[in-house]
This record gives structure tokens, C-alpha cells and sequence, in this order.
């Protein structure tokens, strides 16, 4: 007897219906998804982005636009991603998710929140930022640390003033290495922690960027009294699936993809530290 | 006849279960000498089985011999035939619209597979079939299990340490046990199985019988097992995270994946893209293992550049992770991935040896 065999792994087809340049190798894009995703994405989250003929790579969701539309930023590191960069406006693509975890916004309600990211680990965060602007009431003080490793590289700089304008919030920028264009601070993104007002006791921090960014990161919050379970972060794995089946994205038992990418620290403490685990 | 019991017959009987099983319809899947190896394959007629012909099987090593012995798992397990090697999941034609494909799923049997691949069979179930693998499902629905038991285990197999043989418990349809030439124990496990045993000319097993077959499995038992025990096993390991084993290892092993391959559980796959003229591509799973150098990388990054911690992802993922994941250990003690792998690592000294380093360091 013939059956048809269908899986979780198909996409479906959503159209480039914007492409802001971010820095020389980071873009941002919007999809217009064609039908509906599996449910409504949540910042942190990730889709699968797949390119017929070239493949499929995990990008996490920055922003979810409404009417189907979600923004994504991409570095171009890899096979689909440089491909994706060729593509333009009204151009079709494949889309699947969103997968995983995101941010957890029922904590946040009624806590400070605390935004430490490294370079392209922003992307995740953004969706975060304009939640939290827009339900300004709902959240107490944004404390945002950002940085860079050269200033041509912090992503969203069109934005900044609308981040500095937000009621009840300060945000510091640092980069490693300054051109003769940079006024403010230099050095790593943990050097901004002393110099940020945070009250620890109602505080929840969020970190994204490069693994070792966010050890250090761990260790200088622990050091001014930050509990295991007022840290979140999100990791990076090859989440080739996205949905728990194919292996690829194991943390210790955990599987990124599912159980993550946002994990709360405490969970995965045991791991976190140990070289490639 | 009732489940769980015990008859007794001549081998004919088998062949005779074997024609019972192809007339009702069956493709049968069972051992096959073909090259230099016993494989499982697509089998006609009974006589195909390599029934008389025996293995050597030690770390690196296996050599097909024909020395009236019994042999034992060849580098085919069932994974093979119900989590494919390569496997369309679907078309994306140049309109972006997905095409899937349809199989043929036929009532199947595996005629012969040894308790270790049983238990990997219900290990997959807890894998692939909680995970809602529909090709899986689909061939799992058909398929009828005729396990043989082993009462020669081969110096690879280490079942008895992980519990799942030399004797199957439960689960087939019909386990069988070649006790002598012409004496063969048959044990039916499901309401299909004693219907099939019904055919057949046996008669229930003398106290006698089943004392020698006891003993029989009694022996299998204690030759079938590694040097060390389940007992708070993954916590141990779990402590030897940091074990030197591991580095030792790294400087015999090519991380060449065979141990992944062999496997009967390892469910780690990719998923390429095969462009077709048209415009459209097919999307093909394929095995994938941990041990190769590009499971865990990603553009601009690796997260298991070191062989080390390749092998000991794969240790700490059939004996730790596993359990949390699934609820069971991912290792079946088949011993595949010792016979199977080139430079001849034993997975069960590399055991002993982290165990051992985690005994000497809580000394300290």
C-alpha cells in the first residue's frame, strides 16, 4: 500500500519584503511569511531559513512585525547565508518555526531587565527592547550594555536614540577596538557593568553574544551578586533541525533547538563552563 | 500454546515457520552472508540463511568463518531498514510548494535479528516513535519480529551487562533458540506468534529441556558482559567529565564515524539538498554521526573541533545524556562499534578507564 509520508521539516514560502544593511557583513530582513507559521514568534525564538538547491540555516527573530511579517538579521558567515545576501526585495525564499525558547517576558513583568549583548547577539534582543518600550508601564528600569568589537560593527545605530529616549532606562556602548570616529567607551562589554546603576535584588539580566562574552559576562554579575536564576542566555548551536530530531545541537542532554536556545542559567550551569561539552 | 511458554522442535521447524511467515505474505529481512560479511538482507528461501557458518569478531576485527558455529550481529542492524541511510522527506518545486513522496509499506519480518537489536527496536520506538518519525511509524506498524537467542556470544557483545540479552524478554513475536542441531526452542510473544507456532509440528519443552536451556543461557549471560556495572553509572561518569581516557583515546581514533553508523540506536542526522534541472530540490535525510568533524560546527565556529570531546559526547550521550533524554541507556551492548571500528577502540575499556579515573580521584 502507498502512503504518503509528510514531516515537520518543510517550509513554507515567504517573500523579502525589506532589506536594511545593518554593518559590511550583517543585514536585517523582513519576511512576509505566505500562509501561517506554526504559531506567532516570540523574540528569541528562530526560524529555519532554506534557499532551494543551497540549504537551510537557523536565524534567531528579532522582531515580529504583525500581519505575518518578521525581522531577522543575518551575518553573512556561511553557504545559505551568502547566498540569502544576493537575494532582493520581492525575492521568495523558504521559512520554517518558529523553534524553541525565547525570552521569558512573564518574569520580566515588574522587574528591572538587564540587556548585556556582544556584537550580533543583539539580534535576539531587539524584539525584547520594543517590548519593553512598548509596555513601558508593565517593566521597571531597562539597563541595556552593549558592544561591538569595532564601532562599524554595532547593529541598529538608526536606532539609538529612540533606545536613549526610552522612559526609565540607560544605555551604554562600548567597542574593543575604537577608529577616529568613536567618542565613547573602549573596551569589553563587562567593563560597562560597574559603571551601569543596577539595583541586583530586582533585577533580571539577558545576555547574547559569543560564548566566551557571556562566561565573562556570568562571572561579573555573579561578582556584584546576581543569582543563578535572575541570569538568561541564549546559545549557539548547529540547530540543523530545529525540532529535537536530529542530534546536531546537543548541550549535555539538553537539545538547544527545543529546550532552548534561551535557557536560564541555572539549568544548564553544569555544562556551560565545560570546553566542548 | 500460550505466550511466554515454551515449545520444542526440529530445525525443520524453522524452515517451516520461515515458509509459514512467507505465505502470508511477508518481505522477510533476515542474515545473509553476502561479500565477506553477514548482512541483513532481503531473503527468498530459508536455505539463504548462513545457518553453520560462524564469526571472530574482536576490537577491529571480523572474519565470516564456516566452522559449524553460530554466528553473531553483522555490521547491519535494523535501524538500516526502518531509519534508512538516506531517505527523501520531500520535493520543493521552483514555486516553493512541497511535493511528498509516498512508500510502499509492505508487512515485513525480521527473521533472526539477536536480543541486543530487539532491544535497540524498542529503543528507536522510544526515539523515533515519540519523536512522530511517520516513515518509522509506518514501518514499524508491519513489522513482525522473529528474534533468535544467543547462546555463543561473540567477544564484542556485552548485552548482559546492559541488560538486554543474551535471551530476549519481551517484546517479539516469536523467540527462537538453536539449542542443539536438531533441537530448537520457540517461544511465541505476541497472539501473531502463537498463531504462526500453532502451524507448526512442536511440543511443549520437557523440564529437562528447560533446564539445559537455562544453563545454556546462564553461560551466554556471564560470557556476554563488560567489566563494569550499571550502578550510578551515568553519575560517574558525570564526574569524569574531565577523565584523560578520553584524550588517550582521541590518539587512536580518525573520527571517521563507522561507531555511529554500526550503531543500532544512533539517530543523529543531516538533511542535503540535491538541485534537480527543473529548478526544484529534493531534501534528503541522511545519517549523520558525532564523531565526524562537522556534527557540531557551525559558520564561523565549532563547538566539538576536538576529537576528545567528539568521543566523549558519544559515551556521555549513550550512557548519561540517553537516559535523560529517553528514560533508557542509547546502548544495547551489541558491540558493533568495537568490531566496526578501524583502530580498534573498545568502548568498554574506555569505560573501565574513566571509571577507574574517577575512583583514583575521589582517593585523592
Amino acid at each position: 500500500m502507498q502512503e504518503i509520508v509528510k514531516t515537520p521539516l518543510a517550509p513554507i514560502p515567504a517573500r523579502i519584503v525589506e532589506i536594511t544593511p545593518e554593518t559590511p557583513d550583517t543585514k536585517t530582513f523582513v519576511f512576509e511569511v505566505e500562509g501561517r507559521l506554526a504559531e506567532a514568534p516570540k523574540p528569541g525564538q528562530f526560524t529555519e531559513i532554506y534557499i532551494p538547491g543551497v540549504g537551510e540555516a537557523p536565524v534567531s527573530i528579532c522582531e515580529c512585525l504583525g500581519d505575518g511579517r518578521i525581522a531577522q538579521t543575518v551575518r553573512s558567515v556561511g553557504v545559505l547565508t551568502d547566498y540569502l545576501f544576493k537575494l532582493k526585495e520581492g525575492d521568495r525564499i523558504g521559512i520554517r518555526g518558529p523553534y524553541g525558547k525565547g525570552w521569558p517576558l512573564d518574569r520580566l513583568e515588574g522587574k528591572d531587565v538587564l540587556i548585556v549583548a556582544g556584537g550580533i547577539g543583539l539580534a535576539p534582543l531587539r524584539g525584547v527592547i520594543r517590548e519593553l518600550e512598548k509596555n513601558r508601564g508593565k517593566y521597571g528600569k531597562l539597563t541595556l550594555l552593549y558592544g561591538a568589537r569595532t564601532p562599524s560593527l554595532l547593529l541598529y545605530r538608526y536606532e539609538y536614540d529612540r533606545y536613549r529616549a526610552i522612559p526609565n532606562s540607560e544605555f551604554l556602548l562600548t567597542v574593543d577596538h575604537a577608529d577616529e570616529t568613536w567618542k565613547g567607551n573602549v573596551g569589553v562589554v563587562t567593563q560597562l557593568i560597574p559603571k551601569a546603576r543596577i539595583d541586583v535584588e530586582k533585577t533580571i539580566a539577558l545576555i547574547c553574544g559569543p560564548e566566551i562574552m557571556m562566561r565573562f559576562t556570568i562571572k561579573a554579575l555573579s561578582e556584584i551578586g546576581f543569582k543563578d536564576n535572575q541570569i538568561y542566555l541564549s546559545l549557539e548551536r548547529r540547530m540543523k533541525c530545529g525540532v529535537g530530531l536530529c542530534g546536531h545541537c546537543q548541550l549535555g542532554p539538553y537539545f538547544v533547538c527545543k529546550h532552548g536556545p534561551v535557557f536560564p542559567y541555572w539549568l544548564i550551569k553544569r555544562y556551560f563552563w565545560v570546553d566542548e561539552i | 500454546m500460550f505466550r511466554g511458554s515454551i515449545y520444542v522442535g526440529a530445525f525443520k521447524e524453522l524452515k517451516s515457520l520461515f515458509d509459514h511467515i512467507k505465505s502470508r505474505g511477508y518481505e522477510v529481512i533476515g542474515p545473509k552472508l553476502e561479500g565477506s560479511a553477514i548482512r541483513l538482507k532481503h531473503l527468498s528461501d530459508f536455505a539463504e540463511i548462513p545457518y553453520g557458518f560462524g564469526d571472530e569478531q574482536a576490537p577491529g576485527r571480523y572474519r565470516v568463518v564456516e566452522d559449524g558455529g553460530r554466528f553473531r550481529n553483522g555490521p547491519d542492524s535494523p535501524k538500516r531498514l526502518l531509519y534508512p541511510p538516506e531517505l527523501l522527506l520531500f520535493t520543493v518545486k521552483p514555486d516553493l510548494s512541497i511535493e511528498y513522496p509516498s512508500h510502499e509499506f509492505r508487512k515485513t519480518a525480521l527473521f533472526g535479528i539477536k536480543p541486543c537489536d530487539l532491544a535497540a527496536i524498542r529503543i528507536m520506538d522510544d526515539v523515533q516513535g515519540a519523536l512522530g518519525d511517520q516513515y518509522y511509524l509506518q514501518m514499524r506498524k508491519n513489522l513482525l519480529l522473529i528474534v533468535e537467542n544467543c547462546i555463543e556470544p561473540g567477544d564484542t557483545c556485552f548485552c548482559s551487562t546492559m541488560g538486554t540479552g543474551p535471551i530476549a524478554a519481551k517484546g517479539f513475536d516469536i523467540a527462537y533458540t538453536r539449542l542443539e542441531d536438531d533441537l530448537v526452542l520457540f517461544q511465541p510473544g505476541s497472539d501473531l506468534g502463537v498463531d504462526l507456532l500453532s502451524e507448526l509440528r512442536l511440543e511443549p519443552a520437557s523440564d529437562e529441556v528447560i533446564d539445559r536451556f537455562r544453563a545454556a543461557a546462564e553461560e551466554a549471560s556471564s560470557k556476554a558482559r563488560a567489566e563494569f556495572s550499571l550502578e550510578n553509572l551515568p553519575e560517574v561518569l558525570e564526574v569524569g567529565v574531565d577523565a584523560e581516557a578520553y584524550k588517550k583515546i582521541a590518539e587512536k581514533c580518525f573520527g571517521c564515524a563507522n561507531c555511529n553508523m554500526v550503531c543500532p540506536t544512533c539517530f543523529c542526522f543531516d538533511i542535503v539538498d540535491e538541485p534537480e534541472l527543473d529548478g526544484s530540490a529534493k531534501r534528503i535525510r541522511v545519517w549523520d554521526g558525532c564523531h565526524s568533524y562537522s556534527y557540531a560546527q557551525v559558520a564561523g565556529g565549532h563547538f566539538r573541533k576536538s576529537l576528545h570531546a567528539r568521543y566523549r559526547h558519544w559515551v556521555l550521550h549513550k550512557f548519561v545524556y540517553w537516559i535523560r533524554q529517553f528514560g533508557t541507556f542509547g546502548c544495547v551492548g551489541c558491540g558493533r562499534c568495537i568490531t566496526w571500528c578501524p583502530a580498534g577502540i573498545d568502548i568498554r575499556q574506555v569505560i573501565k578507564d574513566v571509571l577507574r579515573e574517577v575512583e583514583m580521584k575521589c582517593k585523592r
